[in-house]
């Protein structure tokens, strides 16, 4: 999650809030693909992935794109107003029941190292995590497409000079981190109940961990997610199970008071 | 006429003016915040939750008298907002939104887990007097709480035109210069964290006056989105907007689970409802509506209804205009 | 002990070097421009003494106290008014309200004041028409009548830039930085900006500190000056002097 924000964010200096929802709601489509047509799994999530791609680009084209004053605090408004919107469209749709979302991979069945035990779902998220993360970072470094992105988010005037085509990719990214997000629902979905509130907690514990790793490095946002979920459930062991989700909240104040911009992040001031 | 209208309304309507009212003062709160010093907030329920179960808890522990607590609701909040907003001071954009955020759940979660606070099952509020006047049914607690929100409203309204609400504006539109001309930056924001928490402090005690009963439940994430979406739906920091924005979604959260009821819209949306939703999550159309509104409200016309009204005086002006000089023109060609 | 005095400014931003080792004096109501070509620095000085920057080294005295380091609001309230080359204004306000603002630290009205205005009785009432009045005259005399309630964000550039300066004057200051005031003008406009500058200094008790590109303008209007190019000072003293001195000359055509 807080990679599919930091992407966004790396690149076109908006924070999507809408991100948690359009994820959800591309699970949704994952689920109705399964459930009511009756797909198999790879189809299923692959249509899902495809609505994700499409839903962001949309997103950035018809709305984004369209505001007449994009300064910052309008930009986190329009999100915010999107993910109102779709929560709404999602709970209209398919109601606030809670769902069980099928999976290939077990939440249940467990892998034992040693005498850990882990289970097969977790396995799997740490890997795709993993990979995403490594694949993300060589997409920016090494491919033309990726440093134009970063080109984009410098300076978009130049970057079109240079024969970038800015909006092209701007809508791109958010493509694309609309995909990663809803990987992300997928992978979240068979843990808890599938409902309109199921990135909720993701949306902020993703905020948390991308300000807490740098809201511009996709490095620091996986890195920050390792490190906030780890916090976090110390916490819960040994202090108290209960306010484990706060901990989220004061860990970002704490790290931004110190480092405003995350712990591997940077700023660039504006000239006067 | 606001006087009178409680007694000629049935019973059920004056509850939404109440309700309406209670908005109308968290609306004034967000546009300190807001729409004078451009910070943004997306945790203001939890000043809410604040400020009503601060009430509550001295009138059903201590027995403190309904006014007082009241007062001490909002002095509470405030220093809570003082609080958030120092290390406010550090954050900018996304990071001060997320943090905010933050706040509001953490608000949540430490009253829902905590037993001194009623945990999940909430308080039932005490029954409130003024003086010797005790406040049962909906019309005497209008007059309490519509006349708070009228001496808050002009009170932010004097704000506004004087010093303190000069510097939160030029703080919003240019930091710098602000810094340069004297104004201690930080200083006022912090100090606008605390009036818009107070404010929002305030009508939080009064809600919980109205309602009976507090719980965690009523102070979600999507009631600090209703909030920020109000103030931005009126217009980013002016205050008429503010109200006009607080009353539309008031009323609009309140009505969320009769949208079936209106005249032409109910039945069609039912319809509509049946053949591609499901019926049952007909309510959360109400978070659709607020989106959308939000979306459009940026989208064409960033400064909200205030700036629709603005428009309208602008084209009014202009074709009043136009009609004088054409009939001087008319009669000087003679 | 001279007015105002800056020693050995340095600025560093990571390997760039902004400033370096700039030192000058102005006295009491001087006209002491600095000049140089873009990026030479002039701007970053100027943040400095404002203190919007904290300097890496050297010291800027003003009335004989060392005021680098200090917040911008700080310095403010010594008496020090700056205006922006890039103009900023308080973009939705109206221009008498951005000329309020320069009152700004005069005025006294906090929360409880300002909230209990009612009627013209009380204290914040009399404090806003009073001093209402005494930005009436800046604004007659920097020609801003006409746009006296107008939100600023819809004024032309040149009215713009008058504004700025007369919320400057408004907070009735000791020293003045002006920077570029001519930017974006035509040869009449400099001009005017000209004839408006020689008579602030006349008709006000104030020190202007000028930054000018435009080395004419520059040199027309100053008791001294300074030029810098690359950060560095590469020569100071009168304006004539100045002229001619070759290093200037290369600096500017030199550049391109």
């Amino acid at each position: 999650m807080a990679l599919a924000l930091v992407i966004t964010y790396k690149t076109t200096e908006v924070p999507n809030f809408a991100q948690g929802d359009m994820a959800m709601v591309s699970a949704f489509i994952a689920y109705m693909f399964l459930t009511d047509f009756e797909t198999g799994f790879i189809f299923a999530f692959g249509a899902a992935l495809v609505f994700a791609f499409l839903l962001g680009v949309g997103f950035e084209g018809l709305l984004l794109r369209r505001m007449r004053k994009p300064t910052h605090l309008n930009l986190i408004i329009m999100t915010l107003g999107f993910t109102l919107a779709i929560f709404g469209f999602a709970g209209w749709k398919w109601g606030a029941d809670q769902r069980q979302f099928p999976f290939p991979v077990s939440a249940n069945e467990v892998i034992r190292f040693g005498s850990v035990s882990i289970s097969t779902l977790s396995v799997a998220t740490i890997l795709i995590a993993g990979i995403l993360m490594l694949l993300v970072f060589a997409f920016f470094r090494f491919t033309k497409l990726g440093v134009a992105m970063q080109a984009t988010q410098q300076d978009p005037i130049a970057a079109r000079i240079n024969g970038v085509p800015a909006r092209a990719i701007v809508g791109l990214t958010f493509g694309i981190s609309s995909v990663i997000g809803t990987v992300a629902a997928l992978l979240t979905a068979p843990l808890i109940t599938l409902d309109p509130t199921l990135m909720w907690d993701a949306l902020l514990k993703g905020f948390a961990a991308a300000v807490l790793g740098g809201l511009n490095t996709p490095v620091g946002a996986v890195l920050g997610g390792y490190l906030l979920g780890v916090i976090e459930n110390l916490f819960g062991a040994y202090v108290s199970v209960e306010f484990k989700s706060v901990v989220a909240f004061l860990l970002i104040v704490i790290v931004l008071w110190f480092r405003p911009s995350g712990l591997f992040g940077h700023h660039h001031e504006r000239k006067v | 006429m606001l006087v009178s209208l409680p007694l000629l309304l049935p019973g059920y309507r004056v509850f939404t003016l109440n309700y309406m009212a209670v908005f109308v003062i968290v609306g004034l709160g967000m546009n300190v915040l807001v729409g004078a010093t451009g910070q943004v907030s997306l945790g203001h329920a939890g000043f809410l939750a604040i400020g009503a179960y601060t009430m509550v808890i001295l009138m059903a522990r201590l027995a403190v008298p309904f006014p007082f607590a009241l007062v001490m609701a909002g002095f509470v909040s405030a220093l809570f907002g003082f609080l958030l907003g120092l290390p406010a001071l550090r954050l900018a954009g996304p990071y001060l939104a997320i943090a905010t955020l933050g706040f509001g759940l953490a608000v949540t979660q430490i009253i829902a887990h905590s037993a001194l606070f009623g945990g999940h099952m909430g308080l039932v509020v005490p029954d409130a007097t003024v003086g010797p006047f005790p406040l049962s049914g909906d019309v005497s607690k209008y007059y309490v709480i519509v006349g708070i929100t009228f001496v808050l409203a002009l009170g932010v309204r004097n704000l506004s035109v004087t010093r303190v609400g000069r510097a939160f504006r030029a703080i919003r539109d240019s930091e710098i210069a602000a810094a340069t001309m004297g104004v201690d930056v930080a200083y006022y924001k912090t100090l606008s964290f605390a009036v818009s928490a107070a404010l929002t402090g305030v009508a939080g005690g009064l809600l919980a006056l109205m309602i009976g009963f507090i719980s965690p439940g009523v102070f979600t994430f999507t009631l600090s989105l209703m909030f920020l979406a109000m103030v931005v739906l009126g217009g980013l920091g002016s205050i008429p907007g503010a109200v006009l924005g607080s009353i539309v979604m008031g009323y609009l959260n309140l009505e969320m689970d009769a949208f079936q009821e209106l005249p032409v819209l109910g039945p069609a949306l039912e319809g509509f409802s049946e053949r591609f939703m499901s019926t049952v999550g007909l309510p959360n159309f109400g978070w659709v509506v607020t989106g959308m509104l939000i979306v459009f409200t940026i989208l064409i016309e960033p400064r909200g209804l205030y700036g629709l009204w603005i428009r309208a005086l602008d084209t009014t002006k202009r074709s009043k205009s136009a009609d004088a000089e054409l009939s001087r023109s008319g009669s000087g060609a003679d | 002990m001279s007015f105002f005095a800056v020693d050995g400014l340095t600025m560093r931003f990571g390997g760039l070097t902004a400033l370096d080792d700039v030192s000058f004096e102005v006295d009491r109501g001087m006209i002491f421009s600095i000049i140089g070509p873009n990026g030479s620095g002039k701007s970053t000085a100027f943040n400095c003494i404002s203190g919007i920057y904290q300097p890496t080294a050297g010291e800027v005295y003003f009335e004989g106290e060392a005021i680098s380091g200090l917040a911008p609001h700080h310095i403010a309230r010594l008496g020090i008014a700056r205006t922006f080359q890039n103009i900023e204004l308080f973009s939705t306000e109206t221009t008498i309200d951005n000329l309020m603002l320069g009152r700004h630290q005069h005025m006294r009205s906090g929360i409880w004041s300002g909230v209990w205005m009612l009627g013209r009785a009380t204290s914040a009432a009399r404090e806003e028409a009073e001093n209402r009045e005494r930005v009436q005259w800046i604004i007659e005399l920097l020609d801003l009548v006409q746009v006296r309630d107008r939100p600023v964000g819809e004024l032309p550039y040149g009215t713009q830039k008058r504004v700025e300066l007369a919320r400057a004057l408004a907070m009735e200051p000791k020293l003045l930085l002006v920077d570029e005031p001519s930017a974006g003008m035509n040869a009449d406009e400099r001009a005017e900006v000209a004839v408006r500058i020689g008579e602030l200094r006349a008709e006000l008790d104030v020190t202007i500190l000028l930054i000018e590109h435009h080395v004419q303008l520059a040199i027309g209007l100053a008791d001294r000056v300074l030029a810098l190019n690359f950060g560095k000072p590469i020569a100071q003293g009168a304006p004539d002097e100045i002229r001619q001195h070759p290093e200037v000359i290369k600096a500017y055509l030199g550049d391109g």
